[in-house]
């Protein structure tokens, strides 16, 4: 387990390294000029003798690689320089921001989770039922409707017409009502149907029939056995989406005017805001092989399989 | 089993855990405000904007909101109705003949929020710190004119420029940086670039409560001077997204939504014509422009300039497009601004004519083709537009299909903002959208622009034939002392412009806003730049 541990750890060096030379290669390949992009923010008329000046301080005349080693020496640091327009450390805008994305990521997994199992559960259960076909339809709505039509939908719905929650903002528990529901449809639609479906490759084990033969409660096989095996391509799918949710839903956040770090980093993109983008992109980065790593770990102590696997292997 | 129960009850403890931390760094009173509907209190008023406020510092710019910077912070001068200039934090003025030195009387008892006096001293500190960071402001004209600043007696301050400059006084009626922080606002060091402590101003507002990228709430300031606003207060929501904001305005939770782009021109004539709600359209704030670069040899002709203008009907393009938000516009600035008055031709919209201008300019349509040419070159151009605003795609394409008419190819290039204005700097395109500045910028720094190098107006200008003319004229205009002279320039300016056809005027944008029925009156400002809050008038 601790060695399983060390080797993920390890290879995570080289994915945050990938990702911050994509992101260095992609910021230079664009026709924008972090110089100009910082002196129009600045509000300073780009003359040429100004722009070779800044270019000069941000290292833009140096040749690539030192740029790029200078960059990954910074980040390493957790430097990611000042915000262009606020001149605030780009670290400090993004921690004022989190709470509120990880509030609304933590909201919806835990509606996704309320509704998608229990569903998917009895839709394969009770397979070509009722709550199997309702499931489908649900799962066929979740996976076509657009976030934010959805969300304007909701909006009109339940805030303009029926007047029972906020139109936008934070602060009650009232505000997380919509956005939530916005944000889970899609991942409810998803995880329903991968439950189900792999409840019912469960079902047919030798397992489930050896532990009937042995006179085990059916509550039983199907809670401790069943479930606890079929849940776990759900649960890869879910720290897959909530490193996606931390990194801010960015229609979500933009809809319902929600103060997070999707929010922001739009903001950032049509200022030309280069080191927030650049920050935004190594903290999604450094986010999702973190959640990925919780879901493997929560999924070897559910599955001690894996980690037999996993030894074996090495 | 106990195991167990133990293992989940330590993950429910974990997901609470997180929801409790992250509710701890957001303030509560958030929740009461953003449930704080327009039924309140009947004199406040709920107003959205799409960006956070920024940092309330008067002598910076973005993020910091014009609209909310306004509100707080006053000029000497202010710019009203037909750009008339009125006494504001100075009494009054005076101009020495050589148009060097400008003398103001400060106004008698006026008090910042902090309790501290109005006064000649504080009025040179906030000069001081502004011309530290000259180069932040060098757009500013009187910024780069501004030798020296003077205090005289307590309420008397005087400003000493390096040459005549005449729009001085309009320049100090702008938003930022030229307003006054009161003494309790500075920094230790006196710099108010890096920061201010909090925001003092002698404005009819007072920043009660503000949570970034959420609210923020003014309260009117009981000590102002002037006429105080109707209101007693402001609450402004950001909310980034416009259809959201025409839905909280539905639901009404906004008393008005107002500004430059703050809602589609689909929803205000949806909001127009339901009938539930009062809207209504500003005065020109600018001039929507094509910019026809005559260092483009096919260009730097005149005849091809005027039956491009004369080759588009402007007026379907500018109905279709803007949905009768925009009007056509005939004259490169509106008439509402000073000094623009002035009789010219306007080009209508004329295809024979069009295609016998390209005739004698010897642009001929060669049998069984659909482009002019001329010494075996098709007559062939590209226009670059931001690719981000819709309405300078919608009209990019109309223009296409209305040239190729006249046999001329447009290649149409959406580009990055920042590429387009890089470009445009450069002189690197054949036909770009502009727009000036508006009130209070305009005219001055559009003539500015097209006498100064370094923005493209005046690169675009660079190869007709009277330009060392028209340059020195600017010059005179600009630095002008006389009155009368000053609008003959600026007649023979704007006439020559005009004639020129560089700059192809093609609508008059406006401001919008809608606003609920208990909003008995509302006046846009003159200055495209300041808030509207003094002016409306609620009803009890």
């Amino acid at each position: 387990m601790f060695i399983y541990l060390i080797k993920r750890l390890l290879a995570v060096v080289p994915i945050i390294l990938f990702a911050i030379f994509l992101m260095f290669a992609l910021i230079r390949l664009s026709p924008v000029d972090p110089a100009e992009a910082y002196l129009a923010a600045a509000n300073i008329h780009p003359t040429d003798e100004i722009l070779a000046e800044k270019r000069h301080e941000f290292g833009l005349d140096q040749p690539l690689l030192v740029q790029y080693v200078q960059t990954v020496k910074k980040i390493v640091q957790l430097d990611f320089g000042n915000s262009y327009v606020t001149n605030t450390p780009v670290w400090q805008e993004v921690a004022t921001r989190m709470p509120a994305t990880i509030q609304l990521a933590v909201s919806s997994i835990i509606l996704s989770i309320v509704v998608s199992v229990p569903l998917g559960f009895l839709a394969a259960i009770y397979k070509n039922s009722l709550i199997d076909h309702l499931s489908r339809l649900l799962s066929y709505l979740g996976a076509s409707i657009p976030q934010f039509w959805l969300g304007y939908v909701l909006i009109f719905l339940f805030s303009v017409k029926l007047d029972m929650f906020p139109v936008e903002g934070r602060g009650t528990w009232q505000h997380f009502v919509l956005p939530s529901i916005t944000l889970s449809l899609a991942l409810i639609a998803i995880y329903t149907r991968l439950l189900r479906a792999s409840v019912l490759e469960e079902l047919e084990n030798v397992y489930v029939i050896y532990g009937r033969t042995r006179g085990i409660k059916e509550k039983t096989i199907m809670v401790k056995h069943v479930l606890r095996i079929a849940i776990s391509p759900m649960l890869t799918g879910l720290g897959m989406n909530l490193g996606k949710l931390l990194t801010g839903t960015i229609i979500v956040e933009q809809v319902f005017s929600w103060p997070g770090f999707g929010r922001f980093f739009i903001e950032a993109i049509f200022n030309r805001d280069i080191p927030v983008i650049q920050g935004y992109v190594v903290l999604a980065a450094c986010l999702f092989i973190v959640c990925n790593l919780i879901v493997d770990l929560v999924q070897l102590y559910i599955d001690p399989r894996i980690s037999r696997k996993g030894m074996a292997e090495s | 089993m106990q195991k167990y129960k133990t293992k989940k009850g330590l993950l429910i403890a974990f997901v609470a855990s997180i929801f409790l931390v992250t509710a701890g760094c957001s303030n509560d009173d958030a929740a009461s405000q953003s449930n704080e509907s327009t039924e309140g209190s009947s004199t406040s008023i709920t107003m959205s904007w799409p960006r956070d406020i920024g940092a309330m510092n008067p002598h910076v710019y973005n993020p910091s909101q014009l609209l909310t910077q306004s509100m707080i912070y006053e000029p000497l001068v202010s710019y009203e109705e037909g750009g008339e200039l009125k006494p504001h934090l100075a009494e009054s003025w005076t101009i020495s003949e050589d148009g060097l030195e400008y003398t103001f009387k400060l106004r008698e008892n006026v008090k910042f929020t902090d309790g501290s006096p109005f006064d000649a001293s504080i009025v040179k500190k906030n000069f001081d710190t502004i011309m530290e960071n000259k180069s932040s402001h060098s757009w500013l004209g009187v910024i780069n004119v501004l030798e020296k600043t003077e205090v005289i007696d307590d309420l008397t301050f005087k400003m000493v420029l390096s040459e005549p400059y005449y729009p001085a006084l309009q320049d100090l009626a702008v938003v930022r940086p030229v307003r006054f922080l009161g003494e309790s606002g500075f920094p230790e060091d006196g710099d108010t670039s890096k920061g201010i402590t909090k925001p003092v101003g002698t404005g009819p507002w007072i920043l009660e409560d503000y949570k970034k990228d959420e609210y923020a709430t003014f309260t009117r300031n009981p000590d102002y001077w002037g006429d105080a606003p109707e209101a007693e207060k402001v609450t402004i929501k950001i909310i980034p997204d416009a259809e959201t904001r025409v839905l909280a305005f539905e639901k009404g939770e906004l008393d008005l939504i107002y500004g430059e782009g703050a809602i589609s021109m689909d929803s205000f004539n949806h909001l127009k014509e339901s009938g539930e709600y009062k809207t209504d359209l500003s005065e020109p704030v600018g001039t929507r422009s094509l910019l026809l670069n005559t260092t483009n040899e096919k260009l730097a002709d005149l005849n091809v300039r005027l039956a491009l203008q004369h080759g588009f009907n402007k007026e379907a393009m500018v109905e279709g497009i803007t949905l009768g938000i925009e009007e056509k516009a005939d004259k490169i600035l509106s008439t509402n601004f000073p000094y623009t008055d002035v009789e010219v031709d306007a080009i209508e919209y004329d295809v024979e004519k069009a295609a016998s201008y390209l005739d004698e300019a010897g642009w001929k349509m060669p049998s069984g083709k659909s482009i002019r040419e001329k010494d075996g070159q098709p007559l062939e151009l590209e226009l670059m537009y931001d690719k981000t605003d819709p309405i300078q795609k919608a009209m990019a394409e109309t223009l296409q299909a209305e040239w190729s008419a006249i046999g001329v190819k447009l290649n149409i290039t959406g580009v990055e903002l920042t590429v387009q204005i890089e470009r445009r700097k450069a002189g690197d395109f054949d036909v770009d959208f502009w727009y000036n500045y508006g009130a209070p910028y305009d005219p001055h720094s559009f003539i500015n622009v097209v006498a100064e190098e370094g923005w493209g107006v005046s690169e675009a200008h660079s190869k007709l034939p009277m330009k060392e003319e028209l340059n020195k004229q600017v010059d005179a205009a600009l630095a002008s002392t006389d009155e009368t002279e000053r609008q003959e320039l600026y007649g023979t300016i704007l006439k020559t412009l005009q004639e020129q056809s560089v700059i192809v005027p093609v609508s008059y944008m406006k401001k919008t806003v809608v606003y609920q029925n208990g909003i008995e009156e509302f006046v846009f400002p003159a200055n495209r730049d300041e808030h509207p809050f003094n002016e409306i008038n609620v009803s009890q």
